[in-house]
């Protein structure tokens, strides 16, 4: 099981109110509640671990095939499978405060009413330390993207949010609009403690012999090394444009990735697709971090964030 | 399912035996020793960064001795046409992933006592080491291989030197064996019994493409035959994290990776 190496680099990071141990957390959906993962690294070590998209009584997800490898990326269409958020609090919140693991519970819903119910089933355990607000899910036909994608709808989602908790609130942007900058201002106009960004971009692949797309719902959101110029861009563009702290993540596999974002304006990173490739991805991330800080001589991560000349 | 482990596996040989047919020899001491049959690696791929998914890949034989395990590929996509070209360099082993096919464990108990293996393709390879452990119990154990020519039935030899017999064999063109698919040889062997003693099988296993599997379990159900089959879906995590190679069965959607890859056939709902 892989650990953080040691290390006098300052590491710890504040994401809107909530204390992370150092910058680096999982993305959303790729990292299950961290149980699948403790074979390879040691979960509670990681700045945050972020859980699989959760709604009230559970989705059963989309046909499939759900994934398709695309050049440098891969295509998902997973739709939100979850069993609910019963399920999360008997089993997967309890285990990760038992290993003394930071956890961002990742909130989903079809409606406005459902992350509100969402929240309330969750706010009282004392098992959640920051709530991550998915309003970027490009696999799902109501919810998700399809708030995620207007100004209003993102202000009145978040407003609601916001009033059902106290606790660090991270809203996640979807990278599939004109202007990511006005979506992120409408969500801290609501009350969003930081902003989470990008999720998947909305892409497609085809299986010529059979003519046929390779995911069963057609289309899908890509992730993966291939995103990362995107994601970057975005991040820099939000860091100017808002003053919450920022949670990057779109293609970062290595340190040098997470410092890219750091300096674009992320206070902290997330690792995502690349557990896939590695499973170690998220240790591998923050001895690369303090890599980078010994070698530059810098004795606090913060040094690095929006440090871009 | 005892802990994973991400192991460097050198690439020991990697030579073609039939068409887009491949074996691959990879030395892996930590999954070779804990490996157990119809379990499955998850591979990350060398000289492919491109390729950022790693590929799941049964395995077909271990030497715990040596250290090694054996898989059996065919080039279907660009990265397995790819992977013929690798003379050395070390994968990424995820493993030994998944469960385990029930049939030696249910010969001790007694619910098995005469098995019947279906492979078709190179499904036949994640049933051998099955063959053996049922082979070393004592359990009368037939095998039926299904393949499209003659030079793609790679498994036949072996099969046929673990039971000291050959194993019922068709071809799709009729270049060896029954000509045709190997479901009429299943049929038949159902309704005929075990070649050793006449009696009726109380196991059936299965593993090659969907349609096949599909027939053969509805043949197993028909002749009140215990049956399991082994699924492939397409992986990102090949842990259990990411929901991509869900399954349908009667207990709604359950990841093939580690809730499988073998089912009860009668759990599957087929699409």
């Amino acid at each position: 099981m892989r650990q953080p190496r040691q290390t006098n680099v300052k590491l710890a990071v504040d994401l809107g109110g909530l204390h992370m141990k150092n910058p680096v957390t999982t993305a959303s959906g790729t990292f299950a509640a961290g149980h699948e993962y403790s074979d390879f690294v040691d979960v509670s070590k990681l700045g945050a671990v972020t859980t699989k998209g959760v709604s009230l009584n559970g989705w059963s997800g989309n046909a499939s095939p759900r994934i398709a490898e695309t050049p440098s990326g891969m295509l998902n269409s997973i739709g939100l499978q979850n069993p609910g958020v019963k399920h999360l609090l008997e089993h997967d919140l309890p285990w990760l405060r038992e290993v003394g693991a930071t956890t961002i519970v990742n909130v989903s819903g079809h409606s406005f009413d459902e992350y509100v119910d969402v929240i309330e089933a969750l706010d009282e355990s004392g098992l959640v330390d920051a709530y991550e607000v998915n309003i970027s899910c490009p696999n799902v036909d109501a919810g998700g993207m399809t708030i995620g994608t207007d100004p209003k709808s993102v202000e009145q989602v978040v407003g609601m949010c916001r009033k059902a908790t106290k606790l660090p609130m991270i809203v996640k942007l979807t990278p599939n609009v004109t202007d990511i900058t006005e979506i992120a201002k409408a969500a801290v106009s609501a009350g969003a403690d930081a902003l989470s960004l990008i999720n998947t971009l909305l892409g497609m692949a085809i299986d010529i012999e059979r003519r046929k797309p390779q995911l069963a719902r057609y289309v899908g959101g890509l992730s993966g090394p291939a995103v990362k110029p995107v994601a970057l861009r975005m991040v820099w563009e939000v860091h100017k444009a808002v003053d919450v702290p920022l949670l990057g993540m779109g293609g970062i596999g290595t340190g040098a990735d997470a410092v890219e974002f750091m300096l674009a304006g992320a206070t902290s990173v997330a690792v995502g697709t690349a557990n896939f490739t590695n499973p170690t991805a998220t240790v591998d991330v923050i001895n690369g971090i303090i890599d980078y800080c010994e070698n530059h001589g810098v004795g606090d991560v913060n040094e690095l964030v929006g440090a871009l000349q | 399912m005892s802990a994973l482990v991400n192991e460097v596996a050198r690439i020991i040989s990697n030579e073609p035996i039939g068409p887009r047919l491949h074996l691959m020899v990879l030395e892996s001491p930590t999954i070779a020793a804990k490996v157990t049959p119809g379990q499955f690696v998850h591979m990350k791929v060398p000289g492919a960064p491109d390729h950022i998914l790693r590929r799941p890949f049964s395995i077909y034989s271990r030497n715990a001795n040596e250290g090694s395990v054996e898989i059996l590929y065919q080039e279907v996509g660009t990265l397995t046409r790819f992977m013929p070209s690798l003379k050395e360099g070390d994968a990424e082993l995820i493993g030994p992933v998944g469960n385990t096919w029930t049939g030696a464990r249910r010969y001790k108990d007694g619910s098995c006592t005469h098995a019947l293996l279906v492979g078709g393709g190179v499904g036949a390879a994640p049933l051998f080491m099955l063959a053996e452990q049922l082979k070393e119990a004592g359990c009368p154990t037939d095998v039926v291989l299904g393949a499209q020519t003659k030079e793609a039935l790679v498994c036949r030899a072996r099969y046929e030197a673990l039971f000291g017999c050959e194993p019922s064999c068709a071809t799709d063109d009729g270049t060896y064996g029954r000509a045709g698919f190997c479901t009429s040889l299943v049929e038949e062997r159902l309704s005929q019994g075990c070649l050793s003693d006449g009696k009726p099988y109380d196991y059936l296993a299965v593993c090659g493409p969907e349609p096949l599997m599909k027939i053969v379990a509805g043949m197993g159900a028909q002749a009140g035959v215990y049956t399991e089959l082994s699924m492939e879906k397409r992986m990102a995590c090949g842990i259990g994290a990411c929901l991509s190679c869900v399954v349908d069965t009667t207990m709604g959607k359950k990841r093939s990776c580690v809730d499988g890859p073998i089912f009860k056939a009668e759990d599957i709902v087929w699409g």
